[in-house]
């Protein structure tokens, strides 16, 4: 594992991000190495979201920088740039967000096609490859609406990889879902990892963050209190704010 | 009373058939420039640019906030004084009526752009797609299920407003009322009629909209 853990995928410096007066994000410091999975946790309203979404740059932030494999990404040229660097980095979301009005084949293929320039039988035997890889095979003409909790998630999943990412983002994937289908959802991110994608999860769960995790992130008060492998994390926490959510939580 | 408005029917149809072709041509094109100028103004409220949103936000108070009647009135007055070319009193009410209804449809059509989950925009731009394809292949396909009930019951007031012309003389329905009820001195019959086929109209573009809505709804839970 240490060689493919070699290569810097972001290195994030001193990022600050504040909504109208209030300081979210206030001086993070981080890297992630290519292939490496990184779970985020921390108490609600800490600025885990706020830093993944940073990210992506769903939020802009105020002054810092995201080195992307040595690029800074918050000085992209124009609206094309940043379009394009999103295509490298996959997004699943708390809520799904997947799109109702379209089926679940096409939730899948309207970015290939529409960005990649894919063409669209090869873009829907991608999709059919996705679905068949998370047992979605016989949703593929139903609309949304039809599936389950867990069954959106997965399809928001295979939808961010049809765009063939570099970079996985979850943002507490699993928060909205019924406890029965946490499982399938953790499952479908895990095998993923273990594959070599390179992973960041912001996620309440603390039993997968121990087993599939690098390493874990402590992010409180805007600031990353603690980081460490998930041994000497969850084990012998140095900090005291670490200490204290992690008996609330355990 | 059945006599009556059977007599009046028989003697005077053509008077509404008349009306009708005129409320019809009116309501035709209030709706086409009420949509168009409507989104214009919706496009430029829903823009980054701060000056725009502060000029449609004061268009719309200030045309919501006032009668459409004393608006007809204010055109029909203040128009042929603006513009060199000769405005006919139709052409007045028209761009009244199409002023008038243009500030509700923006509200309709804001309203229904608005609705649309936020997430739904996040989900199509961290997909790298371009904001233009987020909004046309996401945002606008599921505003329109919101916009489209909202916009055909504007259509069913623009359509009663057209009565508002015959204030004016103009030819239209309610016109064709004052006409039979002048010659016949039978007000609440000719009256009636009117009020007949006015309601016809509406009921036939409302229930045409709930089976359409129906339709639109078939992948909604």
């Amino acid at each position: 594992m240490t060689d493919k853990h070699s290569f810097e995928i972001f290195k994030v410096i001193d990022l600050h991000k504040s909504f109208t007066n209030v300081d979210v994000l206030k001086g993070i410091n981080a890297t992630v190495k290519e292939g490496e999975t990184v779970s985020v946790i921390g108490p609600s309203g800490g600025g885990k979201s706020t830093f993944l979404r940073c990210l992506n740059l769903l939020e802009k932030p105020n002054s810092g920088s995201i080195l992307y494999k040595g690029t800074d990404i918050l000085n992209l040229p124009n609206k094309k740039a940043v379009s394009s660097y999103r295509q490298k980095i996959g997004m699943v979301f708390q809520h799904f967000n997947v799109f109702p009005h379209l089926t679940v084949l096409d939730n899948i293929t309207l970015s290939p096609i529409l960005e990649k320039k894919m063409p669209k039988n090869e873009a829907e035997d991608k999709a059919k490859e996705l679905l068949n890889r998370v047992g979605l095979y016989d949703k593929i003409a139903e609309y949304p609406t039809r599936l389950s909790g867990g069954q959106k998630q997965r399809l928001a999943i295979i939808r961010a990889l049809a765009m063939e990412p570099e970079v996985m983002l979850y943002d507490e994937p699993t928060s909205a879902l019924d406890p029965e289908m946490v499982k399938e959802v953790l499952q479908v991110i895990q095998d993923l990892a273990l594959s070599g994608m390179t992973t960041i999860i912001v996620t309440h769960e603390m039993g997968f963050a121990k087993l599939v995790s690098d390493r874990v992130m402590f992010i409180d008060g805007g600031l990353i209190v603690e980081e460490g492998s998930p041994e000497q994390f969850f084990e012998s926490p140095q900090n005291e704010r670490t200490r204290e959510f992690l008996s609330k939580v355990l | 009373m059945l006599d009556q408005l059977s007599r009046i029917w028989a003697k005077y149809s053509f008077v509404y058939w008349k009306g009708l072709l005129g409320t019809l041509w009116l309501s035709a094109v209030t709706v086409f420039f009420a949509t168009l100028l409507g989104t214009v103004l919706a496009v430029l409220k829903l823009s980054k640019f701060k000056p725009a949103q502060w000029i449609v936000d004061i268009y719309v108070e200030i045309i919501r906030g006032t009668p459409v009647l004393l608006q007809i009135y204010f055109f029909w007055l203040l128009l042929p004084r603006l513009a060199s070319i000769e405005l006919t009193d139709t052409q007045s009410i028209i761009i009244a009526l199409v002023v008038n209804a243009s500030a509700y449809v923006c509200e309709i059509i804001r309203a229904g752009i608005q609705a649309v989950d936020v997430g739904q925009q996040e989900a199509g731009l961290s997909l790298g797609l371009t904001e233009f394809h987020t909004f046309m292949r996401i945002i606008l396909p599921q505003a329109i299920k919101n916009i489209l009930p909202a916009l055909v019951n504007e259509f069913i007031n623009m359509i009663k407003q057209t009565s508002l012309a015959s204030v004016f003389f103009i030819n239209e329905l309610t016109t064709s009322y004052r006409t039979v009820q002048s010659t016949t001195f039978l007000a609440i019959p000719a009256l009636l009629i009117s009020g007949i086929i006015y309601f016809v109209v509406t009921f036939t573009l409302t229930r045409g909209l709930n089976f359409f809505e129906k339709r639109l709804k078939a992948n909604d839970r």
